[in-house]
């Protein structure tokens, strides 16, 4: 019964998303749309490192910026395609995670999250002030178009929203298959394993550094890809993009959504993209209440949308 | 040169003793209630503006001033502590971290809307008072920061050490199911360490908020700093934030003076990872 409506859960979202640009036809919308994609992208590749492996890193729009940056400055430089520089940008970041997780995942709990939201203000700062490279506080303007492709006869320019829309699905199809493939294996388990207890998961044989790192160079991985992706949708990237109050928003959306279960994060990205432009507000008048709404569900929602459905669920069945 | 170099070891002192008092009430909230408090930054503020309003609106002098604010921050302190921090006692560090963000941007925007963006300058009516001194020049601005923060820290240190609620205080931070054992109201240390911390961080505003200015984003900044005094100096270690405040105000004085100023934000996280990368095993008392 569960898993059958599970399945008429996924065929509708399924649908859904693939008939979504024709529901909404404004420009705009479809805008948001491919938004949510991009945050649903950022938001469960967060959730690898926090939600699964129990790391809390607030670097995540760090990761996502330097994927940005480096797939920007190669096409602008070196006049590469976003089909080879995505690539680069998912592989740099990667390894600037690898690196700086070789070195803080030893730390725990408060020291990790500290250290990991230090760090991405470093990057900021450097991405402000190497003005050679960067255009600091400027920004890049001009970035590329993805070249068009051909896929069955059909020509796709990314000359509309829509096309976007599609490319960013299917990035985010085959991200959250792979991570599902990644939490749902023996290294997935053991991953829940460190999350749970480290000490515990180290005493029976978990190279527990080793998965910790794994989960934090493949999240922030994804993290630089859905960077190139935005790069290329948006055309300009600056380091304001890719700051610590956007890693904490991405967070925000993984927790909304339930950051231990698989869908949480992106029903979190959507919602929380989509539904603030509905409140249409001044700068600081929203934030204001972006705050206050944080406060209200860290203690009423403490467990996300999909966490708390499902305690209620368990929990009925239980009483049954 | 000399004297430049022992300017520059003078302002640094100035600005560690701010970091000092910012990293006192974080680090005390830390150990007692192991809650990481974003906002804190945001009471250095508030502190800042009733200061402000304190001497511009009412005429209170400056030095009377700080002290009435830090028992407003203080009694904000109190309320924040039951209204939001309460609820998530015992809760993962995830959701405290995240609610004291929340509560950081509530208050930095709330303050732009009522006190809009633009930055203030605070007079405590000291502005132009010198103090030569073995050819060093400071105004009593700067010199009052480092008189206060010593006077504070002073009496937080008696505090702390000698009389019974400070007993209870560092028994709480040290095991808190057998401080609760022995018969201490463990609620009433945690409201009182937010009120402490606020007040500390309050001074910290008024007095950085006549040398620099005072706008709601000042807050941001300092507190990112004094999260590492608070990391250097070992979580809820208090000895430990008085001496990481001040090498951190120094290195950064020296380093924005000697090496580049627009980095001078980058130096705290410089410091911290080479901390990690000489001290891997984690710092002072080992990781948590």
């Amino acid at each position: 019964m569960k898993s059958f409506l599970r399945f008429i859960f996924a065929l509708l979202l399924m649908f859904f998303l693939i008939l979504a640009p024709w529901l909404f036809e404004k420009d705009y919308y479809i805008h948001l749309l491919v938004m949510a994609c991009i945050y649903s992208m950022l938001a469960q590749s967060l959730g690898l490192i926090v939600g699964f492996t129990g790391q809390v890193s607030l670097c995540h729009a760090t990761f996502y910026g330097i994927g940005a940056y480096i797939s920007a400055l190669l096409s602008l430089n070196y006049e590469m395609s976003f089909w080879v520089t995505f690539w680069f940008g998912g592989i740099g970041a990667a390894l600037a995670a690898y690196i700086f997780g070789s070195i803080v995942l030893r730390l725990k709990g408060h020291f990790l999250a500290i250290t990991t939201a230090l760090f991405g203000i470093m990057v900021t700062l450097v991405l402000d002030n190497w003005v050679e490279l960067t255009k600091g506080p400027m920004g890049l303007p001009g970035i590329p178009n993805p070249t068009p492709i051909n896929i069955l006869g059909f020509k796709i320019g990314f000359s509309s929203r829509t096309e976007y829309y599609y490319l960013a699905l299917t990035f985010v199809f085959f991200m959250s298959t792979i991570l599902y493939r990644i939490i749902h294996s023996r290294i997935g388990k053991a991953m829940l394993a460190i999350r749970e207890n480290e000490e515990v998961a180290q005493s029976v044989g978990i190279d527990t550094m080793r998965f910790k790192l794994a989960a934090f160079t493949v999240g922030s991985g994804f993290a630089g890809i859905a960077g190139s992706f935005y790069a290329h949708y948006i055309l300009f990237i600056s380091p304001v993009s890719f700051t610590l109050s956007e890693s904490i928003n991405i967070l925000v959306m993984m927790i909304f959504g339930g950051m231990q279960t698989f869908v949480g994060p992106i029903i979190g990205a959507i919602t929380l993209t989509i539904l603030p432009e509905f409140l249409r507000m001044t700068g600081a008048l929203r934030l204001t209440l972006y705050g206050l709404v944080l406060i209200l569900l860290i203690i009423f929602l403490p467990s996300g949308i999909v966490g708390s459905i499902k305690e209620k669920w368990s929990s009925s069945n239980e009483g049954k | 040169m000399i004297a430049v170099f022992f300017q520059q070891g003078l302002n640094g002192l100035v600005l560690g003793s701010t970091y000092v008092l910012i990293a006192l009430g974080l680090t005390m909230i830390f150990g007692i209630l192991e809650v990481i408090n974003f906002a804190h930054g945001e009471i250095y503020m508030i502190g800042a503006f009733l200061t402000l309003f304190l001497t511009s609106i009412f005429g209170i002098p400056f030095l009377f001033a700080i002290p009435i604010a830090m028992i407003g921050s203080g009694l904000f302190g109190l309320l924040i502590q039951r209204v939001v921090f309460r609820p998530i006692i015992g809760k993962p560090m995830i959701n405290g971290m995240l609610i004291s963000f929340g509560l950081s941007v509530f208050l930095m925007n709330l303050s732009t809307l009522l006190f809009k963006a633009d930055p203030r300058s605070l007079d405590s009516g000291f502005a132009h008072l010198n103090i030569r001194f073995l050819g060093l020049q400071i105004t009593f601005e700067r010199l009052l920061v480092i008189i206060i923060a010593i006077l504070l820290v002073s009496i937080l240190y008696l505090f702390i050490q000698h009389t019974k609620v400070g007993r209870a205080m560092r028994a709480v931070a040290e095991d808190r199911e057998a401080a609760q054992a022995v018969g201490i109201n463990i609620d009433r240390i945690h409201l009182l360490t937010f009120g402490i911390g606020c007040a500390l961080a309050s001074a910290a505003g008024s007095l950085a908020g006549a040398i620099f200015f005072v706008s709601p984003i000042m807050g941001w900044a300092p507190v990112i700093k004094s999260f590492v005094v608070v990391i250097l100096g070992g979580f809820g270690n208090v000895m430990g934030a008085i001496l990481a405040g001040l090498i951190l105000g120094i290195v950064e004085s020296f380093g924005g003076g000697y090496i580049s100023y627009a980095y001078k934000d980058a130096y705290a996280f410089v410091i911290l990872l080479l901390a990690f990368l000489l001290k891997p095993e984690g710092l002072l008392g080992g990781n948590r």
